[in-house]
């Protein structure tokens, strides 16, 4: 479902993410976890196609992000830690806009229950600026699901969210992997990723220094048996491991 | 803490922070696409400014007596429009960072007027080094220098008397009747000078009716100006004024001590009506900050809008071409951020100029001048004053790269999204001109002509238009770093040399534009040498199309940059 081939961005003469390839098929969810620093947004922005990879391929659904780009975004939500929203937008109108440029045709019987799920139906007619932190997070959410994406990236998906809907916002992930999506999740949030998450891509200084499920990592590296995932973090971010 | 050291961490902030956005904005230039605007901008300030030149019969019009009051007549009305439709809450806006450290910091709200003080005084020196170039080409004896500090002591003036009437304003809507008595000696300095201005236009209205041409108009309205009571009103003023306008080393240094006083007073009276300023200032932040979160404010003095509470909407399809939802979009924004006291400068400008082409000439005949030169004036304008396009949008570049659009028709309808309510104005005036020059006298056309430019004119508006608006998202889109995004109107008579700049560049960018579409036309009607109306809608409209073509080719073009465009670059 997302494909990514020797992914690489430069910025300039700096390498922000070097030759990362990994996938992410139907139901799975792959967290992204490194340091400050490490590459994560910029992964994530390269596979949205929010920024152009310097060399790579990346594949969404089955349609290249550079040859076919419309296609590749139509599938797919991209939902960032800050929210973008329009402040002059109401809520309402958010969802109605998103629904038509995805072409979501049953739009006025799917608003009611999505902003009844995100509490958000008290607030149909405010602007961006009229909500707290964790509405407008709730918001942009919203729009992420509307259409239904097979393809889910989510980076830092719960900053601003009280804990119903923190947990909520869990219930969705995984409702939205158990019916067939494809997510990619990055989170500093190590226990969610351990809980949600079925497999790991560890970044250090752009680079991929662990990736697969949490037991074969573990099985290439004994000494972190029966370590805790924090603990298998910080060893394989520090600064003088070496990819394998 | 002492007020030496905290004046020297405004100034070291101050300085630092320029510095570092200039040396920000030169990196840039390492990259070929900036490298070569700053090549271009460098040749054009040239020409534009630093080129040697001659006196003409218009640069001495610039620095002569009625262009002198004149000169102090609009200075008036714009700072009566801060008074009155109120510049006020983001004439005290900090940024989030500012508002963060400098409020809980231990010093005085008094302190921190000076500091936005200091701060605008970037904008100041710029424009005011901005006029010095603009007004050598007048080739007074007033040496370079001279007219630099009379500019500066004019602008700073003018920008410490926009600050004031903002604290005014604020105190006032804080504290009303308590807050209108602490302020009233101001207000009541500022309605006499209305008063004085309203009363010698009626005292010397039959004056100013009887001018038969533009010219005896606007050399009556400088009689009258210099006359009293409207001469009382803008005394004060005109002392600021009139060391720019010094044909001497002499008279200069005879004009410019009242000058500085008059300079000094505004900052004194700046610095002692800070009631309600911190919550003022407060506020003012806050709603810029919800206003566009990510916007980087760079600029202290800046109109804005905040969107207003809707009170409806308009509705939207679930199914059509999905580049139409930005249009929709764009639309609201309009409806919910578009700035009307920005439009009441270019009212009363055109009100005075159409009634100076129009003069000895019936009413109706004026009203239709009016309408011309406001539809003239919002080609050249409109695009600084209607932002709803990507001018804004690029603020929010990494939504709009995830949406299931090519970006040539993302740009296309940004573009549509401000051209087309300024065409609809100005086709609307154009109406009230041709229905106005019904039955009337001194219209420039013959009625045939008239009805042919009536007919053309949406086709011509609208396609000109695009390519104003599309010329001026290029630059948002090409180089997002070097230029303010979001929705404020730079309105501050501060920025007006900036404004003057850009202006003359956006229009340069459409007389090229225009050279095919001109040949085309022109072609059109030497060939049809009869039948003049016809050949002229048709050479109009073929005109448009052409130049509606190489719009679309540009917007092509930058629908490929938008798609290359990373959020770093904004």
């Amino acid at each position: 479902m997302i494909g990514v081939r020797a992914l690489t961005k430069l910025y300039g003469s700096f390498t922000a993410v070097r030759s990362i390839s990994f996938d992410v098929g139907p139901g799975e969810i792959l967290g992204l976890v490194g340091p400050n620093g490490a590459g994560k947004t910029t992964t994530l922005r390269c596979v949205a196609g929010i920024i152009s990879p310097s060399r790579g391929e990346v594949t969404i659904a089955g349609h290249d992000t550079r040859k076919d780009p419309v296609s590749a975004k139509r599938a797919l939500a991209f939902i960032p830690d800050e929210p973008h929203l329009f402040e002059y937008l109401t809520v309402d109108e958010h969802l109605r806009f998103i629904a038509r440029l995805y072409g979501v045709l049953d739009i006025d019987a799917r608003l009611p229950p999505l902003l009844a799920e995100l509490e958000l139906s008290e607030k149909r007619r405010a602007l961006p600026g009229e909500l707290s932190r964790g509405m407008r997070q709730k918001l942009a959410i919203a729009c992420g699901l509307l259409h239904d994406p097979t393809a889910l990236i989510l980076d830092e998906p719960l900053t601003g969210l009280d804990p119903g809907g923190i947990r909520r916002m869990r219930e969705t992930i995984a409702a939205r992997a158990s019916s067939g999506a494809a997510v990619i999740l990055s989170s500093h949030l190590l226990n969610l990723v351990e809980e949600m998450c079925t497999k790991l891509l560890v970044l250090r200084r752009g680079e991929c220094v662990a990736y697969g499920t949490l037991s074969e990592i573990i099985s290439t590296r004994p000494e972190l048996v029966n370590r805790s995932l924090e603990d298998v973090f910080l060893e394989l971010t520090r600064d003088d491991t070496v990819a394998r | 803490m002492k007020t030496g050291s905290v004046a020297n961490s405004y100034l070291y902030l101050i300085s630092t922070s320029g510095r570092n956005r200039l040396l920000t904005l030169l990196r840039r230039a390492r990259s070929p696409r900036y490298g070569a605007a700053l090549v271009v901008g460098a040749v054009y300030i040239w020409a534009f400014l630093v080129r040697p030149a001659n006196t003409t019969g218009a640069t001495t019009f610039l620095l002569g007596r009625t262009s002198e009051m004149i000169v102090t007549l609009l200075a008036v009305i714009t700072l009566m429009g801060s008074w009155l439709f109120g510049s006020d809450i983001t004439a005290l806006a900090f940024s989030q960072a500012e508002v963060s450290f400098l409020f809980p910091a231990p010093v005085t709200r008094r302190s921190l007027i000076v500091y936005k003080l200091m701060r605008a005084q970037v904008a100041v020196l710029v424009n005011a080094l901005i006029w010095v170039f603009v007004l050598r080409r007048g080739g007074t004896a007033l040496p370079s220098p001279l007219r630099a500090v009379s500019l500066w002591i004019l602008f700073s003036t003018l920008n410490f008397h926009r600050l004031g009437a903002a604290l005014v304003r604020a105190s006032v809507r804080a504290h009303g009747g308590v807050g209108a008595r602490r302020t009233r000696t101001s207000i009541v300095a500022f309605a006499l000078v209305g008063a004085a201005l309203v009363g010698g236009a009626l005292a010397h209205r039959a004056e100013l009716r009887a001018a038969s041409d533009p010219t005896t108009f606007l050399s009556s309205l400088g009689h009258v100006l210099a006359q009293p009571p409207a001469y009382w009103g803008l005394y004060p003023f005109h002392l600021v004024v009139a060391p720019t306008f010094a044909r001497s080393v002499a008279e200069w240094g005879r004009l410019i001590g009242p000058a500085v006083a008059v300079m000094l007073l505004h900052a004194w009276w700046v610095l002692h009506t800070d009631a309600a300023f911190e919550d003022a200032a407060l506020e003012a932040s806050a709603e810029r900050a919800k206003r566009a979160e990510a916007m980087r404010s760079r600029r202290s003095i800046m109109a804005t809008s905040v969107p207003r509470a809707p009170t409806s909407t308009l509705p939207l399809a679930a199914h059509g071409h999905p580049s139409l939802a930005i249009l929709w979009k764009n639309t609201l924004c309009l409806r919910r951020t578009a700035q009307l006291r920005v439009f009441v400068g270019p009212v009363i400008m055109a009100a005075l100029l159409g009634s100076a082409f129009g003069s000895g000439l019936p009413t109706r005949t004026k009203v239709a001048m009016s309408a011309l030169v406001l539809a003239g004036m919002l080609i050249i304008f409109g695009g600084r004053l209607i932002r709803n396009d990507l001018r804004q949008d690029m603020q929010h570049l990494p939504l709009l790269k995830t949406l299931p659009i090519a970006p040539s028709h993302i740009v296309l309808a940004e573009v549509a999204s401000a051209a087309i309510p300024m065409t609809i104005v100005q086709i609307v005036l154009v109406a009230i001109a041709f229905v106005a020059f019904i039955g009337g006298h001194g219209a420039p056309f013959g009625t045939g002509t008239r009805l042919a430019l009536l007919i053309s004119s949406p086709a011509a508006l609208l396609a000109i238009n695009g390519a104003l608006v599309t010329s001026q998202n290029a630059t948002a889109v090409l180089f997002p770093a070097w230029i303010r995004l979001g929705p404020a109107v730079t309105t501050g008579v501060e920025t007006l040399g900036q404004n003057v700049l850009a202006t003359a560049a956006n229009l340069l960018s459409l007389v090229v534009s225009l050279v095919l579409p001109a040949a085309a036309g022109w072609g059109i009607l030497a060939l049809a040498s009869s039948a003049r109306a016809s050949a002229l809608v048709i050479a109009v409209i073929v005109g448009a199309i052409i130049l509606a073509a190489e719009t679309y080719a540009a917007m092509s073009y930058l629908g490929h940059a938008l798609a290359r465009a990373e959020p770093a670059q904004t």
